[in-house]
């Protein structure tokens, strides 16, 4: 067994291990702790892909940003795990969350065992032989300034759409804009409230 | 390293470019007049989406980025009714950002204009990638504007809900997607289509992989739509939303999910046209979901008090009718999908129109409050009435040309070889169109035939005038006299290769 | 393959050895320091000119009694000091500390790893010393302790993109991620990217401090509000981690920043006489934690909302419009 096989069971253990623990433990922050070392472990394989860029990227945009963000958000509700979580679910739910559980696995199986007869291949015959730059950030750069230019900057617009939908969302009414509405409900005679009765 | 662009014409982009900025004017317009300029801001909307149609009329074919974005004329179709729903919602919203929201009138129109550049971008969108986020831009402005009435508890959980079941449908159907993408080693829906078909001829084994990419796809795509049994967020949604926002989704939203399905489906899966289709056939599966949408949404229909959640449940079923024509995978069946969104379009607006104007006026949803309402307001009613009407299909109107269109593709489709089984589609389709007779008359009935005259008086404002209108025409003309329309849809499925129409 | 394996644990042993003892006589540095400031003295009493005072330090904290409260989430406060201690120590892995040079007939890199996405592994290590402290402040179970996190994961998320910024300049006009070849171009003092990055620089150094938590930046462990903020609740070895790993965090911000701007091992006569570079390295090193010293002794701590202001509309739009007349000048 070489080296690199060793590192690539090693991590893929990990990682797998890492996204079970994720959806089995009560805790939410222990929750993303395992998502955490679920993501190292993938930027481990990425990396041993040759595509460094995306591995360090993962980190990056993944465990750097976005899993800070999980982590800030459960604090701030302060779940600890063991609380109440609502009513427990139907058995109807129960047993759709099982069932399509199933249905993934069973399908995921059919995938694997139908990719064994040859779509590997298929995939490289199509894509040209691969590279040697494969995965560098110039390789990378490159296609995603030039080929992928146009979702690249449409990706661009869907964060301002983004951004602009949080803040109306999470802006607080200034107090002018508080009055201002009193003003217009009293006008009118019923607040907006009544519609729902 | 040699920097190599495809073939980029900005002028193709245009109306996206224009109607992009302009949704940022907008915003911008109602920061700088300190939020005290209601009315104009909407105006200003309006005349954004008009001006971006006539761009749309001048812009013509061909390729804006490569095939990435690729003007042909299903996405000019499309473009004209993502503009016309936003126009038509945006002019109904007036009531409603004069009386309810105060702070954000700019977002509002803003973020429903940013959501039609999305739908506008998809509709172009001839590749993987783009059609998603196409997607995506259509759909995350909507969150927002279901929950736009931050202190109405039904307007956030409809938010919410929708935001929750859209986060969850978007990852199904990237997942989807990679599947498609790891079988044919490209995202661009023409090149998938011939690798496909070499891919087939070569390996036996795909099948599998493609009924899972199909069945993760029609889920996605499924939950946009509203289509069962990925529907239960539908008439919670359309209930709390407000108005005018829930008439831009069941029309606007809806004509992008089925533009990224027939692209996806009719288009970059029919490599199995005339070859041997048994198990990569998707057309059976959807037919299912089809018949389920025509089933549920028709009778649940008919027990709704709410008028929004018989509309919500109504759109449920109004897909399953588009999606028949798209099972019938033919070039006519897309025409007719297209003529179908078309005139469902004029109506579903319309109708939303006079919903939006009795409850700003009422501030009541309910059915029952519809009493006797023709003899306070019986210009109002005749219209609802004709919209209703053309709703459920009922001759001349322009709903019952594309009910019949849809019918006649699919029966077309199924005297061929192999296609008995759209037979059990059609005939789902006819039989559920009776009961969605029932609940629509049971508002006509309410406005008509009750004894008390309604305590209300419903006017429409100018612009939510101009909406009615226009649905109006819309439903009249084309109901009469289709052609020039019918031409155009005809020439819908041009790009898509089908051997003969 | 044995010999390389030998090699590198070598180095490793040898990177570590030297970054902790930098760490112990940082606390030293800082104390004698900010004593001058103040006209103390400053410790004096273990060993000469009390240079013995952080093996003291040392030797006391380990046989302090390790108390673990009652309310805390036993797992991750335990595992927090090792979480913010490890990334700390990880980003020297990627610092070349001096010029290639050949022992014993053999050519050996003075870094542990010679990545060429370098930068990139630095950024990503730097993103990930946040969770220590977060994860201390919540697993304390105490309101200070998660007062601090919250602040401090507030702060750094908000100073990341402007740190990432301010050095993008120096990449556009580098043209590459690996932080050997960024040494090399900076051959001679002129060529360092401080002289064609001043604004840069500038950004750096400040998102830096800001980074590490260090004054004025120091509010998630602001003694007069919040006791001692994330770390309250800790001791003995536990406590000592935190602070050995601030120190390893300003050492290894110390030494990016010179590799990025001021020319990393590069200096005078480093060709005849390599281990010149060393010295030059550590020189510059030595420079960059006195002004960090120097900035403590200095300002007064920022209030929690100039701190954000300051972030996100003044050092981010100037690290935007420099990153943008940076390109600028590059395609010109």
């Amino acid at each position: 067994m070489t080296l690199d096989v060793a590192i690539f069971f090693i991590s893929a253990i990990v990682a797998v291990f890492g996204a079970t623990m994720m959806i089995t433990v009560r805790n939410p922050v222990a929750s993303v702790l395992y998502l955490l070392v679920s993501f190292a472990a993938q930027a481990v394989l990425f990396i041993q892909l040759g595509a460094l860029f995306l591995g360090v990227v993962l980190i990056i945009v993944y465990v750097g940003a976005i899993l800070v963000l999980f982590l800030f958000v459960v604090m701030l509700l302060n779940l600890r795990g063991g609380e109440d979580l609502g009513q427990p679910s139907r058995p109807m739910s129960r047993f759709s969350k099982y069932l399509i559980g199933a249905l993934l696995l069973v399908e995921l199986v059919f995938v694997i065992r139908g990719s064994a007869g040859g779509t590997d291949q298929t995939v490289t015959g199509m894509m040209g032989p691969v590279v040697e730059t494969f995965g560098s950030v110039q390789d990378v750069g490159m296609l995603l300034f030039t080929t992928y230019l146009y979702p690249f900057e449409l990706t661009g617009v869907l964060l301002l759409v983004a951004i602009v939908g949080a803040v109306v969302i999470a802006k607080r009414e200034t107090e002018r804009e508080a009055a201002q509405k009193k003003q217009l409900v009293e006008e009118r005679g019923h607040s907006s409230e009544e519609k729902v009765s | 390293m040699e920097v190599q662009l495809p073939e980029v014409s900005l002028r193709m982009m245009a109306p996206e470019l224009f109607l992009f900025v302009w949704a940022l004017v907008v915003i911008t317009f109602d920061v700088v007049t300190k939020r005290a300029q209601g009315e104009s801001v909407g105006y200003l909307t309006m005349v954004g989406i008009a001006i971006t149609g006539g761009i749309l009329a001048i812009t013509g074919e061909g390729p804006g980025f490569g095939n990435m974005f690729y003007n042909d004329p299903m996405a000019i179709f499309f473009k004209i009714i993502f503009l016309g729903a936003a126009f038509m919602a945006v002019g109904s919203s007036f009531g409603l950002t004069k009386q309810k929201i105060v702070n954000h009138r700019g977002e509002f129109f803003g973020l429903m204009l940013l959501s039609t550049v999305g739908m506008m971008f998809l509709a172009s969108a001839n590749e993987l990638l783009t059609i998603w986020i196409g997607l995506e831009l259509t759909t995350i402005p909507l969150f927002v504007l279901a929950a736009f009435f931050k202190d109405n508890k039904l307007s956030v959980e409809s938010g919410l809900k929708y935001f929750i079941v859209g986060a969850f449908s978007s990852a199904v159907m990237v997942y989807g997607l990679s599947f498609l993408y790891g079988l044919t080693g490209t995202t661009d829906l023409l090149q998938m289509k011939l690798n496909l078909a070499t891919v087939h001829l070569t390996f036996r084994n795909i099948g599998v992989i493609l009924i899972a990419a199909i069945t993760m796809l029609i889920a996605g795509i499924g939950f946009k739509l509203g289509l069962p049994p990925f529907h239960q967020w539908v008439p919670d949604v359309y209930e709390g939303a407000p108005t005018p926002v829930a008439a831009f989704l069941s029309i606007g939203s809806k004509a992008a999910g089925l533009a990224a399905f027939a692209k996806i489906f009719v288009n970059g899966l029919s490599a199995f046209h005339g070859v041997e289709m048994a198990p990569n056939d998707w057309g059976k599966l959807a037919g299912i979901v089809a018949i389920a949408a025509l089933i549920l949404g028709n009778t649940v229909a008919i027990r709704q008090t709410n008028i929004k959640r018989m509309l919500g449940y109504s759109s449920i079923a109004q897909a399953g009718y588009i999606m028949i024509g798209m099972v019938a995978q033919s070039a006519l069946g897309l025409s007719a999908v297209a003529f179908y969104i078309f005139a469902y379009m004029f109506a579903n607006m319309g109708a939303f129109a006079v919903v939006t104007a009795f409850e700003d006026k009422t501030g009541s949803c309910e059915i029952k409050s519809y009493a006797g309402l023709a003899k306070t307001s019986p210009m109002l009613s005749i219209c609802m009435t004709i919209f209703l009407l053309s709703l459920a299909g009922i001759p001349p109107l322009a709903g019952f040309l594309a009910k019949y269109f849809v019918f006649a593709a699919a029966i077309k489709q199924a005297s061929l070889e192999g296609g008995q089984w759209l037979y059990w589609v059609v005939g789902a389709g006819l039989i559920t169109a009776v009961f969605s007779l029932y609940y629509y008359a049971n508002v006509i009935k309410q406005m008509y035939f009750s004894k008390d005259d309604s305590p209300y008086r419903v006017g429409l404002q100018a612009p939510a005038m101009l909406v009615v209108l226009i649905g109006l025409a819309g439903v009249l003309v084309f109901g009469l006299y289709p052609e020039p329309v019918l031409r155009f849809a005809g020439e819908v499925p041009s790009m898509f290769g089908f051997v003969s129409p | 393959m044995l010999e390389m394996v030998i090699i590198t644990l070598l180095k490793i042993i040898a990177v570590l050895a030297v970054v902790l003892t930098g760490c112990a006589y940082s606390t030293y540095l800082e104390r004698k320091v900010v004593a001058a400031m103040q006209h103390r003295i400053g410790p004096s009493y273990a060993g000469p000119y009390g240079l013995l005072q952080p093996l003291a330090d040392a030797v006391k904290l380990m046989f302090k009694e390790d108390i673990i409260p009652d309310n805390v989430e036993r797992w991750t406060y335990a595992m927090a000091p090792a979480i913010s201690f490890i990334p700390a120590l990880l980003t020297f892995a990627v610092v070349p500390f001096g010029m290639d040079m050949t022992i014993f007939g053999r050519e050996i890199k003075m870094v542990l790893s010679d990545m060429n996405v370098g930068v990139l592994f630095v950024f990503a290590i730097t993103s990930m010393g946040i969770y220590g402290i977060v994860l201390a402040g919540w697993s304390s179970g105490s309101k200070y302790s998660l007062l601090g996190s919250i602040r401090s994961s507030a702060q750094m998320i908000s100073y990341e993109i402007s740190y990432g910024l301010s050095i993008v300049g120096v990449l556009f006009i580098a043209n590459t991620l690996s932080l050997s070849e960024l040494i090399a171009q900076q051959e001679t003092i002129l060529d360092w990217f401080i002289f064609s990055q001043p604004v840069g620089f500038l950004l750096y150094v400040t998102c830096a401090v800001a980074e590490t938590n260090r004054a004025p930046f120091d509010l998630p462990e602001a003694e007069s509000e919040l006791v001692a903020g994330y770390h309250t609740e800790y001791s003995s070895m536990r406590f000592s981690m935190f602070f050995i790993g601030e120190y390893a965090n300003m050492l290894a911000v110390s030494a990016v920043g010179t590799v990025f701007f001021l020319g990393g091992w590069q200096g005078p006569f480093t060709e005849q006489v390599p281990i010149l570079s060393f010295v030059w390295f550590f020189v510059k090193v030595f420079m960059f934690m006195f002004v960090y010293i120097w900035l403590r002794a200095t300002f007064p701590r920022f209030r929690y909302d100039q701190l954000m202001n300051f972030g996100w509309k003044i050092l981010l739009p100037l690290a935007v419009v420099n990153t943008v007349v940076t390109g600028f000048f590059v395609v010109l």
